[in-house]
């Protein structure tokens, strides 16, 4: 069973393997923070984005944006989220741009390995710990993460720049944000799977590694796209038999078989991501829907919401 | 029937493009088993940190070494190949440092480096490493062995681009004038003086360090001056690699599943292969919802299958509801995945190959030859 809310948290880290739908888990989380009346940020990394579009509204680009009554999106990249770190530490526009927009500089800045994702995950951070006129700028910031690889490449950013880094400036940013990620009262991670084999091998190498080398709280465990029971097993028999039969009946049954097929495939993979992984799981119907846009995004979060409490 | 296989015949490398998620690595896999089948000798390199080829091939570990697919395990997958297949994993900071012994000077400049820490960073760290490593890796494999085809699964890049241009993009900056400029007059004097400190004023250079603290430059100045006078050794290395890539040998093939994000990905690498000049062998549309109801008219309603049941003396009305159900939801993605598909192969000129989504996921040898036969 889920714990206190998903939604009562601060920093809602959405990862998984390529293609699995985190964007759309994303941007559902984001719709139901909405609705209960929280102001909520929904980032991307540098990415094709996608959020604001399955929401309803135009891209962000990298400036934050809002998309839908309570929700904003944005879509970090290196060199804007580099020239708001710079002009945060920095604090003048003037020095920022006599010194970053200087050759040299921007040579070197390019070389300091991970500073494209320290500065980046230091944007997102930010965000989260903001505060306007007295009180947080936002109530949740999402973090639609990279796939896999790349999202513990990502992730680890801090706490592998916190211990190798010299103190200094760097170092502290790097021990601020890795302490931020890793409080339970702040960050969970949740990762989405399809009930597939390969997505789920990669969710439990991925929980390995977000119990062992990131050390970031753990969240829900999202299997999304499961198609629904249909068939009872003396069905599948008939309507294999019935396949071979001619229109309108053979083409019926065989949809039928192959809706059968795979909704039993899917829920032996999802029986074998919930038993590997110790995470409340909370299970997305597979959507018939030839296009991803608002409204979908809006039946992925009615079924999302029993299962977030 | 099999187009791709075809196209693929007189390939010595065949590289596997396309955004994450479309099945890239299994797509290579079959590739490999495929040409092992047909009596060569293939070599499957991926580049995956969740060892999705590892499972695929039954293998537990594939780290940089080259691994013949045992006999028995195909055996037992039913398939009896005339040729061998070979399987591995590429290793990233094993590739960097077997790159960097081999333009050294000498031993002491490479070890000056191995001790550096943002080299010790760099394999990880650094975008586009990957990536660069791969092409230099699958250099290495095409000019140092003698595989009738080695498959280069590519990494699972956010952006197509970033795997053709990485290698650029790394050079520029180990050897970039602006580098240079700065280090040359260091050199020599076994220290390192950083001409920035000069050039800039002491005011750039304070401020910099109040960015990312003096140590931290001082590393990347010690990191740069170990690469100087290797750099052109990379360089030739670099231009050799990427006019392998455009030699007829080589063959592309972009792997696409039908979701539009997918298509526009597989669409943009093309287009960017083309003005390249870098041979594409074919595109596979993958993981496709077969169409199960041709033409425009709409799929049967539920009195049209209680019909058809009880003319076959299965008379089942709850079924034919679920029936009619099950077969328009089907139909909407299908037809959705074939607008993607007509896209897809509308935009690549080349031999094409449709995969529908299998019925079980591919997962082991079995489903690999599946797969393949399909190619």
């Amino acid at each position: 069973m889920p714990g206190p809310s998903l939604l009562d948290k601060r920093l809602l880290i959405v990862t998984g393997k390529g293609g699995v739908g985190k964007s759309s888990v994303s941007a559902a989380l984001a719709l139901l923070a909405a609705r209960r009346g929280k102001r909520v940020l929904v980032c991307e990394v540098n990415a094709q984005e996608r959020v604001a579009p399955l929401l309803g509204a135009p891209l962000a680009g990298p400036v934050v944006r809002q998309a839908a009554p309570g929700i904003s999106t944005v879509n970090v990249t290196p060199p804007e989220a580099m020239r708001e770190y710079g002009l945060m530490v920095l604090k003048f526009r003037t020095i920022y741009e006599a010194v970053f927009e200087n050759r040299v500089v921007r040579f070197f800045l390019r070389v300091v390995p991970s500073l494209a994702e320290l500065v980046m995950l230091g944007k997102i951070l930010h965000e989260v710990r903001a505060e306007e006129g007295g009180r947080r700028r936002w109530d949740l910031v999402v973090l639609d993460a990279p796939a896999t690889g790349h999202a513990v490449q990502l992730l680890r950013v801090p706490a592998a720049l916190a211990d190798t880094v010299p103190a200094g400036p760097l170092r502290r940013e790097a021990e601020r944000m890795r302490d931020l990620l890793v409080d339970p009262a702040v960050t969970s991670l949740s990762i989405v799977t399809l009930p597939e084999e390969m997505p789920v091998s990669e969710s439990i190498d991925l929980d390995a590694q977000v119990r062992g080398v990131l050390g970031i709280p753990r969240g829900a465990l999202f299997v999304n796209a499961m198609p629904e029971g249909r068939f009872s097993a003396e069905e599948r028999a008939r309507l294999e038999r019935l396949a071979a039969e001619p229109a309108p009946l053979g083409p019926a049954a065989r949809a039928a078989v192959l809706q059968a097929e795979r909704a039993a495939e899917a829920t032996r993979y999802a029986a074998r991501a919930r038993a590997a992984l110790d995470l409340p799981a909370v299970v997305l119907p597979l959507l018939p829907v030839p296009v991803w846009g608002r409204e979908a995004v809006e039946r992925l979060a009615a079924a999302m919401e029993p299962g977030i409490a | 029937m099999g187009a791709v296989r075809e196209s693929l015949r007189h390939k010595r490398i065949a590289v596997c493009v396309g955004s994450g998620g479309v099945g890239k690595t299994t797509v290579a896999a079959a590739l490999g088993l495929q040409r092992a089948l047909d009596g060569g000798r293939a070599l499957v390199c991926t580049i995956d940190p969740a060892r999705r080829l590892a499972a695929a091939l039954g293998l537990d570990s594939l780290g940089n070494m080259e691994s013949r697919v045992p006999d028995h395990k195909l055996a037992a997958a039913g398939l009896a190949p005339r040729g061998q297949l070979h399987a591995m994993m590429l290793d990233v900071k094993r590739t960097w440092d077997d790159l960097v012994a081999r333009h050294a000077p000498d031993r002491q400049r490479q070890d000056r480096i191995f001790r550096n820490r943002i080299y010790q960073q760099l394999s990880s760290a650094l975008a586009g490493s990957q990536e660069y490593m791969a092409m230099e890796k699958l250099y290495e494999l095409s000019t140092e062995r003698d595989y009738d085809l080695v498959v280069l699964d590519t990494p699972p890049t956010a952006h197509a681009l970033d795997f053709l241009e990485a290698p650029d993009r790394i050079l520029d900056f180990l050897g970039s004038e602006t580098a240079r400029l700065l280090l040359t007059p260091a050199l020599g004097a076994g220290k390192v003086g950083l001409r920035l400190f000069q050039l800039g004023g002491s005011y750039i250079a304070r401020t910099l360090s109040r960015f990312t603290g003096s140590d931290v430059l001082r590393d990347v100045a010690e990191f740069m001056a170990g690469f100087q006078g290797m750099y052109e050794g990379f360089k030739t290395r670099a231009a050799a690699v990427r006019a392998l890539l455009a030699e007829p040998q080589v063959g592309f093939v972009i792997v696409s599943s039908p979701s539009p994000l997918s298509v526009d990905e597989a669409l943009f690498f093309h287009e960017h292969l083309h003005a390249e000049s870098m041979p594409v062998a074919g595109v596979v549309a993958n993981r496709v919802t077969p169409d199960l109801w041709p033409g425009d008219g709409d799929p049967p309603g539920p009195e049209a299958l209680a019909r058809a049941l009880g003319g076959r003396g299965e008379a089942d009305r709850a079924l034919a509801g679920r029936l009619a159900l099950t077969l328009a939801e089907h139909q909407v993605l299908a037809r959705a995945d074939a607008r993607e598909v007509e896209r897809l192969f509308g935009g690549v000129p080349a031999p094409r190959e449709v995969v529908p989504r299998l019925q079980r996921d591919v997962h082991d040898l079995s489903g690999l030859a599946e797969l393949a036969a399909r190619l």
